[in-house]
């Protein structure tokens, strides 16, 4: 923790108060230090912060340090507005904004409109990048679509799931977004059948309905889709396992993370996708060896997979820096979009003129069985999911 | 003597809240720093909700908790009849035709927003304004409530909970400031006027002002028409000033914060209202900085993130334990405010 604030507190003075000019490249963070976002963005601020300080440490960018700028959106969006046009009044050449859409649009609709790349940390909705904010937003994680695709498509393939139950949470987009990618993909795995839908409130303290009408089913069904998220999954989960129902509960990114497990006690025949695994067991040493890092840098482990799209982020947007030669916002645009399966850390990343997000994505399957989360499998779905499916 | 017509003795008023205004406005542009700009810009927006609820509560003594419903129905206006067509089509599919075509700009939408608003507080006004005290109040919140719930289902037309992007932003301060003034002007000519200060012997005396003839719940709903079009103007202002807006925008939220710098300022009074937000802004303001950390000498001097929501709560209490009808009570700035407080000479009321 000491270190991180070392190098934030050294890049923040050295930027100082001056304006922009092409002597200095500088990362703006309009991002929430306050607030309950924050939680959401410091891990993944962090994240990129360890990328920078590795990019300064191997020389910089096009041969400068890259220096941060930061401005507090206090989870609010009028402050966030605000916040977007402080780090541009900065210098930024590229504004980091809130995971949220909601809560980042504010601040990367002020980057747009001066003409800046804005890059949302974690955002999982179609809307944050071209179709919400303009042709120079992007975000670093992939569409929650692409979750509830690649669940279903693996569950199909790799576990011979038949039947399919899809329960939905109508609190927010995001699990708008894990459902309506399993939506896309049932048709397309012959045999596999929805036998039933039910939607419920993150809120709601008993989901005894629902749950009524799963165990009314002739058969138990093979796996339960359950588009949803924190704090109110927990009780959906606990629910329908002491309920007595056993089938597979299929789940998006949103769950990840141990911290709740103790709440249901021998959890099993749960998955969850990811983009790299907390967890210590991710195939790929790199990203173990990132989070020894994080540990010693931010005095914790990641906590969830959300910690990685900020490294990610600060990775793609580099190296078209480097390819474009300069910070110039539509040159390095247009290095992004030409990325196709740009490798990375946490799996091959692509943009193009039509998606600034990941429409079709590795990801790394995470069983918990007898409580204990572990890396099973990976499996990236067969086809992209087209933006038109996307938009509805 | 004959005594100076009731424009000319109140005139000031007006005058000095708008040299204010425009005090601030001076130094936003002479700044040059676009946050700080924006701060401004939102101080104005501050100024308009504030002096819109005044409108009502300050004349009729009901306090109202449903007004940020006014600006909840004005912002939609302006996503309604600016956002590019295109756009519309993809976020709000079930406007009516007409509605998807059109495209004007800014202020037609904070007029337009100020025409929608003062509609639908005639409508809501017909039934509310016959109750008083408590009741009205809550009733009031009611509206507020429902009108919120309503804009974050209504799918097809107002996109539910997802923010509605795309309204153009108007990052310049002039438009704001001309329509606080506007606004305070506005508030001010209500507050002088006949229905005015049929309002006030109303809020007052209740029993006296009816024996007198004056129509209580007629007078009232004109207040609320009027404080309902100056809410619905801001809060279309509101959305032209961060480009989106989403119903929880327009909730508790703004409804306390404007409800206390208004009370803070001094409930009955035109000049507190906008003092209320001005002073209530800059502490804001000062205490941000602070947090973010001020250089002294080589090292930087911050206060720990979150203390400018406390320290804000401290100093709103110790206003109201010292004054506790507000800043400026019920009296206005008159610009002779030294010559009143001379012992020994006659108040000017």
């Amino acid at each position: 923790m000491k270190r991180l604030t070392a190098i934030l507190a050294a890049t923040t003075c050295l930027s100082g108060a001056a304006f922009a000019d092409d002597e200095r490249i500088v990362v703006g963070f309009a991002t929430a230090e306050t607030g309950f976002m924050q939680a959401y963005d410091k891990p993944a601020q962090d994240a990129a912060m360890i990328r920078i300080a590795e990019i300064n440490a191997a020389g910089g960018l096009l041969g400068k340090q890259i220096e941060v700028v930061n401005a507090d959106t206090k989870t609010d969006r009028a402050e966030g507005a605000k916040a977007g046009l402080s780090v541009i009044d900065q210098g930024a050449d590229m504004v980091v904004v809130s995971c949220d859409y909601d809560f980042g649009a504010p601040a990367a609709l002020a980057a747009e409109s001066s003409g800046l790349i804005s890059f949302f940390l974690c955002a999982e909705s179609i809307k944050a990048g071209i179709q919400g904010v303009g042709p120079n937003s992007f975000s670093a994680s992939v569409l929650a679509a692409v979750q509830g695709a690649t669940m279903a498509e693996w569950a199909y393939n790799k576990k011979e799931a038949r039947t399919f139950y899809r329960l939905l949470d109508t609190w927010t987009e995001y699990n708008k977004g894990i459902c309506d990618g399993f939506d896309w993909m049932m048709p397309q795995l012959a045999d596999a059948t929805l036998v039933g839908e039910d939607t419920f409130l993150n809120e709601d303290a008993s989901i005894a309905a629902q749950i009524t009408r799963i165990k009314s089913l002739p058969e138990e069904p093979d796996a339960i889709m359950l588009c949803t998220m924190m704090p109110g999954a927990v009780s959906a989960i606990k629910q329908l396992r002491a309920a007595g129902i056993n089938s597979m509960i299929l789940n998006g990114s949103g769950v990840d993370g141990s911290y709740w497990l103790s709440a249901v006690p021998d959890l099993s025949n749960f998955f969850v996708p990811v983009q790299g695994s907390i967890y210590g067991d991710d195939p790929n040493p790199d990203v173990t060896a990132f989070n020894a890092k994080f540990k010693e840098v931010t005095g914790g482990d990641p906590s969830t997979q959300y910690t990685y799209p900020g490294y990610v982020m600060i990775d793609v947007w580099a190296k078209a820096v480097e390819r474009a030669g300069t910070t110039e916002t539509s040159a390095v645009v247009a290095e992004l979009e030409k990325m196709n399966g740009e490798p990375t850390l946490f799996g091959p990343r692509t943009f193009t003129s039509e998606l600034h997000h990941q429409n079709q994505a590795r990801y790394l399957i995470v069983e918990t069985n007898a409580g204990k989360p572990g890396v099973v499998d990976e499996w990236t779905i067969s086809a992209p999911i087209p933006v038109a499916d996307l938009m509805k | 003597m004959a005594r100076p017509s009731m424009l000319r003795r109140t005139i000031a008023t007006p005058l000095i809240l708008s040299a204010l205004l425009v005090a601030f406005a001076l130094v936003a542009w002479l700044a040059g720093s676009r946050p700080f700009n924006q701060t401004v810009i939102d101080i104005f927006l501050q100024v308009i909700f504030v002096v819109g609820l005044y409108t009502f509560v300050g004349n009729s003594g009901v306090i109202s908790f449903g007004h940020i419903a006014f600006a909840c129905l004005g912002g939609y206006v302006a996503a309604w009849t600016t956002i590019k067509p295109m756009m519309k089509g993809v976020s709000m599919p079930g406007l009516p035709d007409w509605l998807m075509q059109l495209e004007i700009p800014f202020w037609a939408a904070a007029v337009a927003g100020g025409g929608f608003a003062a509609f639908w507080a005639l409508v809501f006004g017909a039934v509310l304004m016959r109750l008083s005290g408590i009741a009205a109040s809550i009733a009031t919140f009611a509206m507020l409530a429902m009108v919120n719930s309503i804009y974050s289902n209504w799918t097809s037309v107002t996109a539910a909970t997802s923010s509605v992007v795309g309204i153009p932003i108007v990052r310049t301060v002039w438009p704001y400031l001309i329509a606080a003034i506007i606004v305070v002007f506005i508030a001010w000519a209500f507050a002088i006027s006949r229905y005015g200060l049929a309002l006030r012997a109303a809020r007052d005396e209740p029993t006296a002002a009816a024996a007198s003839g004056v129509d209580i719940p007629r007078v009232r709903l004109i207040a609320f028409v009027i404080s309902g079009a100056i809410m619905g103007a801001g809060g279309a202002l509101y959305a032209h000033s961060i480009g989106l807006v989403t119903p929880d925008t327009f909730y508790l939220g703004l409804t306390f914060t404007t409800l206390s710098m208004l009370v803070v300022g001094g409930i009955g009074s035109l000049s507190g209202a906008v003092l209320g937000v001005l002073i209530l802004s800059s502490l804001i303001q000062g205490l941000r900085w602070l947090e973010a950390g001020v250089q002294v000498g080589a090292s930087t001097i911050a206060l720990p993130g979150g203390v400018q929501e406390i320290a804000l709560g401290a100093v709103m209490i110790l206003i109201l334990m010292f004054r506790p009808a507000g800043i400026m009570g019920n009296s206005e700035l008159t610009g002779r405010i030294a010559r009143t407080e001379k012992p020994g000479e006659p108040g000017e009321n």
